[in-house]
């Protein structure tokens, strides 16, 4: 039989792949070790399982996503201002590049005045600290203190509005970026076809539900409880069914009425709950007097996002529903609940700041907003975003301070009945990451305002990683159910993408309508923040102009879009064929002797001497691609014998 | 250098590299294994082949299988004799299979063996019974057990002979996304 003689060009190119793969394995496992907490998180996952350790990987997203944010506002925004207020350069002039504003009649809206007296008692400190005013308020902390410096030097400008805005923009393009390629992550592992939406099956779940690779008592148990958990929620779906279709019409009926109720009862708590926060923001807006006057807005939405989703879990247990439209249906009610309440906040905040929209009518009338209220409506909105943030992370050590520490401490000392039936914590997967969302959101929505929010939150959230993980492992046991972790990780991303286009909104609506403030920040003296990019666009030189409006027309941006994803095109079947080549070389490889235990595996159609696909004149490709063995090809140019 | 000459001759260690998925310094690797099962039984010196098999309760006893619910299942699967003996051709010809070079076919071939408890050639109602006693313990009732492999069968037996042959397990396997990855040995 003749076998195909391999030439030294053929195996060389087959060798520089192999080495090429290697180095690519190689350099992921290092990419994989230089991982934030990776031990950590891998500890958690064989403890607790996949659905808790999905949570501090959100956890992880976050951070990073917040600590390269900023660094991204940093070097543009914060440390040019810094520079620029301190070094003062030759021959530069903090002109306003910008067309001023009719100033006359203007007067009341230039009463700005942040400074505090001269004498304040200590204690002032720590109530400026929660409450970001006094010391905080005019520092590079909030929008009010950054000018609108246009530094022109020899050969070097910086235009500090455009930069701040353009930083602003490239922020949230920067995040979307992120989650998009997250999710996209996420999703091929669901393998779209066998997802969520088409149901797993028991025989599917019987047969390749245990992972032979488990090793060590804790993690076999907790693959047993998995899969139990499947089992028996499954069971009980099909229990709940057989009883449904077995109801009479008058019992069907009277249920689906009584869900519908039970329904509107949520509904009711839901929006009850929004006119609370309504109302909480209309109030502590108008008289600021105290420090619990100024957190009424942050407290009411806490206190709401703990009681409604307890509540509507007790109505839950009336409604019947199976187990997996249970939790669907949670979780859906959390986080309209977190997410419309906060865009409450924010249109109640809108409206006293543009009183109504309407900005021709009473307290409006001469600065186009509120400035009777508001003589710097954008450090005031960063005010109460920063509130919320710190507000936000004081409950939840709080609650690990004072509920789980506590609870764990009674349930392993006192023996009596109540107490062990309610138990130890469970990490509730969930509800803390629908936490993270609405704590990232507030800081998207309040990024434009406070430069410094996404180091607060990256301190934040790196505090709380610690926290929940010394809390898992001392006061939580171990999940009785466990969380099916692929289908809903994706369900997450998709929450952040929702609370990133709710803050979006914010965003554009500072920046291209409501009227910027009079007395501070970089776009004092505009129309609107967007007018900075025209007006800068137009003082660059034609040359420049005409360049960027065709980079930006089409005749030239489709050409390059095509070109780089033909590219990327490219690469991929360049890849695919060197796998393809190097599984045939293996293939190859095999000489034809009859294995010895080839008798045993009767029945195998293609392992082995009876069919070696290599020498189909059409196919020649193996389906499955077999690894690297690092030993071989020692000798290139590989000959075979003629047999 | 010197191990390799003592353990298996050249053309021995060749045999094992072309019959199985393994390099040969995994093959000797698996050998210094399976001589630590039993030291006393198993000799280093393997070039005249001995024919020395373990029994089943010695290779059930390894971390890697201890706790793996089907593990006299696997071994027997794998077994000459059918009841659980290993020689050492037995052993590589396992982890070979239960590893992650092996292609899909095979392993649906050797999942089918080890999943038939009565050694009938098909899945009948009661293997079914069985696998999921052992995935589940006592947590499950046994009318609940009987419920869970009834809709197994439902869902599975293409033909209706309420049994399932290897084409029909064939089948479900192949639209599962993850089964070439949970059934895998790391040795």
């Amino acid at each position: 039989m003749k076998v195909p003689v391999v030439t030294r060009w053929g195996s060389w190119r087959i060798h520089q792949s192999k080495a090429f793969r290697r180095f690519r394995e190689d350099a992921k496992d290092v990419l994989a070790k230089l991982a934030l907490w990776r031990k950590t998180i891998h500890k958690i996952g064989g403890h607790f399982g996949g659905g808790v350790q999905s949570y501090f990987l959100f956890l992880r997203f976050l951070v990073i996503l917040n600590l390269l944010s900023f660094l991204l506002m940093a070097s543009f925004v914060i440390i040019p201002s810094i520079v620029f207020n301190t070094v003062s350069f030759s021959g530069s002039s903090s002109i306003d590049s910008l067309p001023s504003v009719n100033m006359t009649g203007k007067e009341e809206c230039l009463r700005y005045d942040p400074n505090p007296e001269a004498l304040t008692v200590f204690y002032t400190y720590f109530l400026d600290l929660l409450s970001g005013t006094g010391f905080m308020e005019y520092s590079y902390m909030f929008y009010g203190f950054y000018n609108n410096t246009l530094v022109i030097s020899s050969g070097f400008s910086y235009n500090i509005p455009l930069a701040y805005l353009l930083t602003a923009a490239f922020y949230f393009l920067f995040c979307l970026a992120c989650i998009i390629v997250r999710s996209v992550r996420c999703s091929h592992r669901l393998q779209l076809k066998h997802t969520v939406l088409v149901p797993s099956g028991y025989s599917m779940l019987i047969f390749t539900g245990w992972d032979y690779g488990l090793q060590g008592e804790r993690a076999t148990q907790l693959k047993q409880n998995n899969l139990l958990y499947q089992l028996q929620v499954d069971l009980e779906e099909e229990r709940i069914k057989q009883k449904a279709a077995s109801l009479t019409l008058t019992q069907t009926v009277g249920l689906y009425s009584f869900r519908i109720f039970l329904h509107l009862v949520v509904l009711a708590m839901i929006v009850g709950a929004f006119f609370g926060i309504a109302a909480a923001t209309q109030f502590s807006q108008v008289s600021i007097v105290g420090l619990l006057l100024e957190y009424l807005p942050s407290i009411v939405m806490t206190t709401s996002n703990f009681v409604v989703p307890f509540m509507c879990d007790q109505v839950a247990r009336f409604e019947k529903y199976s187990p997996s439209v249970t939790i669907i249906l949670a979780l859906l009610r959390a986080v309209i609940l977190r997410l419309v309440s906060l865009a409450v906040l924010l249109y109640s905040l809108w409206k006293q700041i543009t009183c109504d929209g309407d900005v021709n009518t009473g307290k409006c009338t001469p600065c186009s907003y509120n400035s009777e209220q508001y003589q710097c409506w954008e450090t005031r909105v960063g005010q109460e975003m920063y509130k919320l943030t710190l507000f936000d992370f004081l409950i939840t050590i709080a609650m690990l301070v004072l509920v789980e520490f506590p609870r764990r401490f009674v349930v392993d000392n006192c023996s009596c009945k109540l107490v062990q039936w309610v138990g130890r914590q469970e990490f509730l997967v969930p509800s803390n990451i629908l936490a993270l969302v609405y704590g990232q959101t507030v800081v998207w929505a309040g990024a434009l305002f406070c430069p410094l929010l996404p180091i607060i939150n990256t301190i934040k959230f790196i505090i709380i990683f610690y926290c929940k993980k010394g809390t898992l492992f001392q006061n939580c046991r171990p999940a009785l159910r466990t969380f099916r972790s692929t289908s809903s990780n994706f369900f997450f991303f998709l929450v952040l993408l929702i609370g990133l286009m709710l803050a979006s909104v914010v965003l554009i609506y500072s920046v291209a309508i409501i009227h910027p403030s009079y007395d501070c920040g970089p776009f004092r003296f505009s129309e609107t923040m967007w007018l900075v990019v025209p007006n800068t666009f137009h003082s660059l030189s034609n040359t420049t102009q005409e360049f960027l409006f065709y980079a930006g027309s089409q005749a030239f941006s489709i050409p390059l879009f095509i070109f780089s994803w033909s590219e990327g095109r490219d690469k991929q079947f360049l890849v695919k064929q060197i796998k393809e080549i190097a599984a045939l070389s293996k293939e190859e490889q095999e000489p034809q002797q009859p294995p010895r235990s080839q008798a045993q595996w009767n029945g195998a159609p293609h392992w082995g001497g009876q069919h070696n696909p290599a020498f189909d004149p059409d196919t020649g490709m193996m389906t499955q691609p077999r690894a690297f063995f690092p030993d071989e090809f020692e000798n290139p140019g590989l000959h075979y014998r003629e047999e | 250098m010197g191990s390799k000459h003592t353990t298996f001759r050249d053309d021995q260690l060749d045999e094992y590299q072309d019959c199985t998925f393994f390099t040969s310094k995994e093959i000797l690797r698996l050998h210094g294994r399976f001589r630590d099962l039993a030291p006393n039984i198993v000799p280093m010196d393997y070039t005249n082949n001995p024919d020395i098999t373990l029994p089943s309760s010695v290779i059930t006893a390894m971390p890697e299988l201890k706790e793996n619910p089907f593990r006299h299942s696997i071994v027997e699967a794998f077994s000459e004799d059918g009841k659980g003996n290993l020689s050492f051709n037995d052993f590589v010809d396992m982890f070979s299979v239960l590893s992650e070079m092996a292609p899909l076919d095979l392993k649906i071939i050797y999942a089918f063996k080890i999943y038939d408890f009565n050694r009938d050639g098909f899945l009948c109602e009661k293997d079914v019974e069985e696998t999921v006693h052992r995935l589940t313990g006592e947590e499950l009732r046994p009318e609940e057990r009987r419920l869970v492999s009834q809709r197994v069968m439902e869902e599975a037996d293409l033909d209706g002979d309420w049994k399932l042959s290897l084409i029909d397990f064939e089948n479900m396997i192949s639209k599962a996304p993850d089964f070439i990855s949970t059934f895998h040995v790391r040795i």
